[in-house]
């Protein structure tokens, strides 16, 4: 047995992890608010899983945003406006958010390289979370389905186990599970893979993992425990794959909020209630983007909830009755 | 060689001086049979010299047994939370199997909260532990590797802090692989509740709250 005896290298509460504000997100509508709140000196830190997590990310060609006449990638404009906020002062991680503690005045999130606190929070974490789950899947959770191979990866040692889905993290837990596993299945439901150039390179290369492109799963299969999961090739017969390990990480278009664990109202098509400064149910606590549901899915609406979002932050955290707009 | 850098022995330093009360860790190895007994004991030698606030007993799971069966402690290595000073009260709180990755940040919170004494848990759990009559075990499966499970670890020590009926242990799933299979661990952090009740992933505070009633009723 092998893992890495590490106490080192990971944020323990103290001053340096303690922020005016905290966006989760780092799409278009938390770029812009990031944009905004370093600009008006708020200490600000952007927790965001990579360039290309989110909708915008994984869009491949972008003309009609204001001001940028493209053709240009959806990853190079959100690199564009993290640049920007990068140069105001905003200190971006990338982490995943795994929970938060949002009722009292100080707020602390939760993720994977630690805690950090602030007065603010401005959720931008948009919506490509699944609509549903398949066959099987929530019967066998934790008896062989995983959310998180780095948490489970141990208990499939030298076993079979499918990893389903198309995004870095995807492929970044399918090597990771070569790790332990004999083989690994990358059930990636389209043509071809959407990932960073380096990782779909390393996957490819990896003799553990064997790709199987443009197949969906139907259904994960077992008795108390995974034995089998049902896949359907775009071409050929649907098939079952002897595997013991299912780790999911299909995405779909709805408002992803499964960290908030209930804290906030939802509407019953569950994206976050707002008021007209973006302020959830919970006072310092802020929705963006994609999150809310009143409005078209496009960059620059996302853009400017985050603006509107930061003014009433700025409120907040400076005690002002009134909003302090930056004209420059 | 020390186990903790020169920079996580500065940061832990600043946060245990705000340390109220003083706190014990006891620590039960077996230097050669046991695969991470030796590094369990060093991580307790560090951080109890890091505050004069800490103070650490180091105990051979065989030699000293008597020992081992008063604290309750079945499997090795162990890490005890306790109180400090001549009261030394035992809450309940235990680690089994190395607290490193993540759970070494469980561990560090457990000392400021027991140095604290306040578990900071909501009206409604507060006020269930206080009418609790029976006996509430909580053991949390979990892995080094998984960001999701120190919070299922803390609130499992919160409780075991608030109520004397409660005793919450971390069991590391890959070290005790015997027990990982009789309570089905694939996946973590997994909690079972008096041997009759699970809980999949790091339940928020209510969610726990109807399980542990559930558990209560079972055993009613």
């Amino acid at each position: 047995m092998t893992f890495e005896l590490n106490m080192n290298g990971f944020s323990l509460d103290n001053q340096a992890n303690d922020y005016d504000v905290i966006i989760i997100g780092g799409g278009p509508a938390g770029a812009s608010a990031a944009i905004y709140t370093a600009r008006s000196e708020l200490r600000t830190l952007v927790i965001d899983k990579g360039l290309t997590a989110g909708a915008l990310g994984v869009t491949s060609k972008i003309s009609n945003y204001p001001g940028v006449p493209g053709p240009i990638s959806g990853a190079k404009l959100v690199e564009i406006m993290r640049e920007q906020a990068e140069s105001f002062g905003a200190t971006f991680i990338t982490d995943k958010v795994v929970g938060m503690m949002i009722d009292g005045e100080q707020k602390e999130i939760i993720a994977g390289t630690g805690n950090y606190r602030a007065r603010v929070i401005i959720l931008a974490t948009g919506a490509m979370g699944r609509t549903s789950t398949v066959k099987g899947e929530e019967e066998l959770l934790g008896r062989g389905v995983s959310y998180c191979a780095t948490c489970d990866g141990a208990f499939f040692r030298d076993q079979d186990v499918a990893v389903v889905g198309n995004n870095d993290e995807a492929l970044e837990e399918a090597l990771f599970l070569t790790k332990y596993a004999k083989t690994v299945h990358l059930i990636v439901p389209t043509p071809e893979l959407k990932a960073r150039d380096i990782l779909a390179h390393e996957v490819a290369e990896n003799p553990k993992v064997n790709v199987r492109l443009a197949t969906r799963l139907k259904e994960i299969v077992g008795n108390g425990r995974v034995e089998n999961i049902l896949i359907h090739p775009r071409k050929g017969e649907p098939e079952a794959l002897p595997v013991t390990g299912a780790f999911v990480y299909l995405q779909g278009s709805q408002p992803i909020t499964d960290y908030l664990m209930g804290q906030l109202a939802t509407t019953a098509e569950g994206c976050l209630v707002v008021d007209s400064e973006m302020q959830t149910s919970m006072p310092g606590v802020f929705a963006v983007g994609d999150l809310l549901c009143t409005h078209i899915k496009q960059a620059v609406v996302a853009a400017s909830d985050g603006v509107i979002a930061a003014v009433a932050a700025d409120k907040v955290v400076n005690g002002r009755k009134k909003a302090v707009v930056d004209w420059g | 060689m020390s186990l903790l850098d020169k920079d996580t022995r500065k940061q832990i330093t600043e946060m245990f001086q705000a340390m109220n009360k003083p706190v014990k860790m006891v620590v039960f190895t077996q230097e050669f049979e046991c695969q991470y007994c030796k590094e369990t004991r060093q991580i307790a030698e560090e951080l109890s010299a890091l505050s004069d606030k800490i103070s650490l007993e180091v105990y051979d799971f065989v030699a000293d047994s008597d020992l081992a069966q008063q604290y309750g402690v079945d499997k090795i290595p162990a890490t005890v939370i306790l109180a400090g000073g001549e009261a030394g009260k035992d809450y309940g709180i235990r680690y089994y199997g190395i607290p490193s990755g993540y759970e070494f940040s469980s561990l560090i919170h457990d000392v400021m909260m027991v140095s604290e004494g306040d578990p900071q848990l909501s009206k409604e759990m507060t006020d269930w532990l206080a009418k609790l009559e029976t006996p509430v075990h909580l053991q949390v499966f979990v892995t080094p590797t998984c960001p999701y499970c120190p919070q299922a670890v803390l609130l499992a020590h919160k409780l075991a802090l608030a109520s004397d009926m409660v005793q919450a242990d971390m069991v590391e799933a890959t070290e005790f692989p015997q027990l990982s299979n009789k309570y089905q661990v694939m996946g973590v952090p997994r909690t079972v509740i008096n041997e009759t009740i699970f809980q999949e992933g790091a339940a928020p505070e209510m969610l726990l709250l109807d399980k542990l009633k559930e558990a209560v009723a079972v055993a009613a």
